[in-house]
């Protein structure tokens, strides 16, 4: 008798975030998670591939379906050997599908359309791009937001960054004219996008320390837009992204950050960087696996299923020898 | 008229690569205290990414070729004083056994066949997967042929691996594939999970089979673990737990235990996983542990055009092997 009685996996259906249900947007409700593409090509980047984006993600993130199937029992975090109730993600997690593609301009006036609208439900957007050039359309829905970046390239010296700017000097060397602006406009104080370079070098250290900054920097009555770029990684782990990163953060950093910003309450976290078709390290892409799995820190933050790392414990066993 | 052309052709003999360039051997024809390999090519039973059923001939190239930069008697490991020495009576290389597409039941017993026939002579089976599930069948031939031949003999388990892979079903795949392995080692009759310890499980795991582990006695060592206590800590508590009472050690290397950073060629890819050293220094402290059996498995090359995730998985084959195929410098060779 055959040990496999059951039928072969089934890999066809619905490819939606998680195996999470799918919703049209007018269906979105208070507090729910609202995952939506963006999958549009950055004609100015170096390579193309950004628009593949959204679905590499969404292929990556079924390995993480399980979390929500009955046939398991919950997940634990190894590290934190902490039990991840996850009653009602399936609830609150829903995939509103892709941006129809249209004209550059018709680009962003969707964006902006769907963010308000799904902002104005009290709902968080989790945007699955490529490119970040679309980062400008989801500030400009979000009036008056504040911006909490990981990776990608500095913007505003209002910005709260994470990591370090990409391939900066102390003297701004790279800093275009609108970010040289920015860092005038806060001359005379300790300006944000000065603190970024002074974070430069301490990426993976005295996190404690930049969380407690970052309270002090969220003002509530604002919105806040969250940026997730790949270049937020080290490289070296996952060389699939067009701006590569030498110094930057590893996993375990990252889920940290991301964990802590889902504390708050969050108008949109928007994932860049991410290009499918490049070549990276090998078949397996690694980098869409390395934003899947900090992600998923975030939205079991959002819904309160939160990992508490401080309450680590250790194996019965490993303790007694 | 037509001419006959009589001109010999001597036969075709050992095409391909076997591991370490050892010599081909049959089953039956090995002898106690020998290293038998045995190819598991079958990734019938992994979920998701294939192509580790390559695993085998990938892992026989590779040591080949790491082998053929270590000549005889001329390479020395600085690590241990030691010089290497050729696999030409230590190991023999069986071949593959024969693999049954969509008959996950006869592909196990072909594998458990071999596997048994060469724990009853003595001999130190080495399987080669293959995805994780082929670790079973390979365990259950050693069990099976530990029975036979020290029926009241007991043994240990270690699993270095990413994942628990002790769930007792996996959704479509059924009771028997790439997650559940484990388990079925756990339920074989001269082992206890109270002897089983898994080393560098990364991420997210079941809860379920945490607990079950956990409450039989099991021990887990997270990857975190090892960063924080360090290899040479977590591998002596590990051989210490699962040698409790026992005679022997089987050992089971998933090779996905390591950083996908490091080592994306392999179906389920972990992050923040252990490092190549940290590996390496996990299997050195293994390198004198009673070994009766062992595999390695996971290793697949379509996933890797650049080909490193073999040669680190060769590398951990010399590591674990190393007292089979290295010896002490002479005093006459250290005068020179």
């Amino acid at each position: 008798m055959p040990l496999r009685s059951a039928p072969l996996p089934r890999m066809a259906g619905h490819l939606s975030y998680m195996r999470s249900q799918t919703k049209a947007i007018s269906h979105v409700g208070p507090g729910d998670l609202a995952v939506l593409g963006i999958p549009f090509e950055d004609t100015s980047a170096p390579y193309a591939g950004q628009s593949l984006a959204p679905r590499a993600l969404r292929e990556t993130s079924v390995y993480f379906g399980w979390h929500a199937n009955p046939q398991f029992s919950h997940p634990v975090d190894i590290d934190a050997r902490q039990d991840i109730q996850t009653d009602g993600l399936h609830e609150r997690l829903c995939d509103l599908g892709d941006l129809s593609k249209g004209t550059d301009d018709a680009n962003h006036a969707a964006l902006k359309e769907a963010i308000q609208q799904i902002s104005g439900n009290g709902a968080c957007a989790v945007i699955l791009g490529g490119s970040d050039h679309l980062a400008k359309t989801v500030q400009n829905a979000l009036p008056d937001c504040q911006t909490a970046q990981l990776g990608g390239i500095a913007r505003g010296a209002q910005d709260f960054y994470m990591a370090p700017l990409m391939n900066t000097t102390p003297g701004n060397a790279m800093l275009s004219n609108a970010q040289r602006s920015d860092a005038r406009l806060s001359n005379g104080k300790l300006s944000n996008a000065k603190l970024s370079r002074d974070r430069a070098l301490s990426c993976n250290s005295n996190i404690a320390a930049q969380l407690v900054e970052l309270s002090q920097w969220r003002d509530t009555s604002k919105p806040l837009f969250v940026r997730f770029d790949l270049s937020v990684f080290e490289t070296s782990l996952s060389a699939l992204c067009d701006q590569p990163r030498l110094d930057g953060c590893d996993l375990d950093t990252v889920t940290q950050w991301l964990s802590a910003l889902g504390q708050f309450e969050v108008s949109a976290i928007m994932l860049t960087g991410l290009n499918p078709s490049r070549p990276g390290m090998g078949v397996v892409k690694v980098g869409q696996r390395l934003m899947v799995t900090a992600l998923l820190s975030f939205i079991y933050a959002q819904l309160g299923f939160g990992i508490d790392h401080s309450s680590k414990q250790t194996s019965k066993e490993n303790a007694s020898i | 008229m037509t001419v006959v052309n009589t001109t010999f052709h001597s036969p075709l003999i050992q095409p391909g690569y076997r591991l370490f360039d050892g010599p081909l051997c049959d089953v039956a024809d090995v002898t106690a205290e020998q290293v038998g390999v045995v190819g598991m090519p079958s990734d019938w039973t992994h979920s998701s990414r294939l192509g580790t059923r390559f695993g085998p001939d990938a892992l026989r190239r590779a040591t080949t070729l790491l082998q053929s930069m270590r000549p005889t008697g001329a390479s020395f490991d600085p690590d241990t004083d030691c010089l290497s020495m050729p696999a030409n009576n230590w190991l023999v290389d069986c071949g593959d056994a024969t693999i049954t597409a969509n008959d996950v039941d006869a592909t196990t017993q072909a594998i458990a066949a071999m596997t048994e026939a060469l724990t009853i002579a003595g001999a130190i089976p080495l399987a080669l997967g293959g995805d994780h599930y082929n670790s079973f069948p390979a365990c259950l031939g050693y069990s099976r042929g530990l029975a036979k031949r020290a029926p009241k003999a007991r043994f240990g388990y270690i699993q270095v691996d990413g994942h628990l892979d002790f769930s007792d079903r996996l959704g479509a795949w059924g009771s028997h594939n790439h997650a559940t392995n484990a388990r079925r080692i756990s339920e074989l009759p001269n082992i206890d999970v109270r002897n089983m310890v898994w080393v560098g499980i990364a991420g997210w795991v079941d809860g379920g089979d945490l607990a079950s582990i956990e409450e039989q006695g099991g021990l887990v060592f997270s990857a975190n673990d090892v960063h924080e206590k360090g290899t040479e800590e977590i591998m002596r508590q590990a051989l210490e737990h699962a040698m409790q009472g026992c005679d022997e050690l089987y050992l089971s290397i998933d090779i996905d235990a390591m950083d996908a950073g490091y080592l994306p060629g392999t179906g389920s890819i972990v992050h923040s996983g252990i490092t190549p050293r940290q590996y390496y220094d996990l299997l050195d402290g293994l390198a004198e542990a009673p070994l009766g059996g062992l595999d390695i498995v996971e290793v697949s090359p379509p996933l890797d055009p650049s080909e490193r995730t073999e040669f680190l998985a060769a590398e951990m084959l010399f590591r674990i092997l190393r007292r089979f195929r290295t010896r002490p410098v002479s005093e006459t060779e250290a005068g020179r």
